[in-house]
């Protein structure tokens, strides 16, 4: 028996929905709705960010609260909510030529800056939505609509890129290994910064009839080809593996600040001032500027705030300001800087 | 959602990629005159509701399925 109240995540009465037969997006609306149900998040503390593309339609597609961003913008959406309302839960679902190509530099800055987003990238290889051109992360020999002897250049291998600096969370699964996809999406929500699920889906209408597949489970037998499962969380994934690669932050040793105690000087062996004396080293004439605090003379001459005149805010040089400061907004530790030079005359 | 022995199949969702009958591991489902049949046989293994993109296919409770 399996828990269908995933369902209430979903705008049930906008179904079926507009992507072609067989496309691996409507798996990963699905899986993460269950995942989203299972955290207990609803439309009350989460967010759905989603960009331009086939895959962009899922944020329309979920019954919380979305956000449809320009072209290869949702990262930025996602982390500006983030930052304004900590609280929510925000989730990106979004396509690999939104997040990698037009949005790449979001994608490298967004990760530097980790804040606690989740995002799934539907990875289906190509340009899906404008009719199957070769994309960022097609891979090299690919035959598209733009590339008919096959692509000339590397793809961008977001498993290098994205699991250079720690700390990172990125997990790569597909449509076909659904325990492992409904893992990396648990896992994936749980983490408490940028994690970063890429999720390789099938486009059969657009990529895999011209690659010679006929249906969408010939492309998953393929996917079951070319990539193998790797157990445990790693620090890096290789090309043909799916899995965890996690890592926290480095932590560097921390840096001692060795403070040393002030000897205690008495009172007594300290040259003593009465008012008289102390009023006339008030600044003026090259004079030092010296202030009574509770029985001692400081001398504030090093003050920037005393240079040139003998007033520093509100306070006056040559005084006792035992009283002033008692009563101002700043507390005494602003004096314990400066040198004693003396003691006041009962 | 047309009932059949012993799964549910919304034929509005269902856009006939027929991914539930090539994952079926008895064969028991298949696309005939553009319908979903099921042919007596299924050991209730979820993998057509799991796998289904459309959320077109339901298997039914134990109890309220049809006597084949």
């Amino acid at each position: 028996m399996i828990d269908r109240s995933y369902k209430d995540l979903l705008k049930m009465r906008r179904f079926p929905h507009t992507w072609c037969p067989g496309c691996g997006i409507g798996a990963v609306l699905k899986n993460v709705a269950m995942g989203l149900r299972e955290m207990g998040w609803d439309y009350r503390n989460t967010v759905i960010v989603s960009g331009i593309g086939c895959s962009g339609r899922m944020g329309g597609y979920m019954n919380v609260d979305a956000v449809h961003t320009p072209h290869g913008r949702p990262l930025t959406a996602a982390e500006a909510i983030k930052t304004v309302r900590p609280d929510l839960n925000v989730v990106v679902l979004s396509g690999d030529g939104d997040l990698a190509s037009i949005g790449g530099n979001h994608l490298l800055h967004t990760a530097r800056r980790n804040p606690d987003i989740t995002v799934f990238c539907n990875d289906n290889e190509i340009y899906g939505l404008t009719g199957g051109q070769a994309g960022p992360t097609t891979p090299k020999g690919t035959k598209t609509i733009t590339s008919p002897r096959g692509e000339h250049y590397q793809p961008l291998r977001l498993n290098r890129i994205l699991t250079t600096q720690a700390p990172y969370f990125y997990a790569k699964t597909t449509v076909y290994h659904l325990n492992h996809f409904k893992t990396c999406i648990h896992e994936a929500l749980r983490y408490k910064g940028f994690s970063f699920v890429d999720i390789i889906s099938d486009c059969i209408e657009l990529n895999g009839r011209r690659l010679g597949f006929k249906t969408a489970h010939q492309m998953f037998k393929w996917f079951d080809q070319r990539f193998h499962i790797v157990e445990g969380v790693r620090d890096h994934l290789k090309d043909d593996e799916l899995g965890i690669a996690m890592k926290e932050a480095d932590t560097l040793p921390k840096v001692k600040v060795e403070v040393s105690e002030k000897p205690e000087v008495s009172l007594k062996d300290l040259k003593p001032f009465s008012l008289e004396e102390l009023a006339s080293f008030d600044g003026q004439d090259g004079k030092p500027i010296y202030i009574g605090y509770q029985g001692k003379v400081y001398d504030l001459s090093t003050s920037p705030l005393f240079q040139g005149e003998k007033r520093m805010r509100c306070h006056l040089g040559g005084k006792d300001l035992t009283q002033e400061i008692g009563i101002a907004p700043h507390g005494e530790e602003l004096i314990f800087k400066f040198p004693i030079v003396g003691r006041l005359k009962e | 959602m047309k009932p059949r022995l012993n799964v549910l199949w919304n034929e509005i969702f269902c856009k006939r990629c027929v991914l539930c009958v090539e994952v079926c591991p008895v064969g028991v489902l298949s696309l005939e005159r553009d319908e979903i049949v099921e042919k007596p046989g299924c050991i209730r293994c979820y993998q057509c509701e799991r796998y289904c993109p459309d959320i077109a296919i339901e298997v039914m409770d134990e109890g309220n399925r049809l006597s084949s």
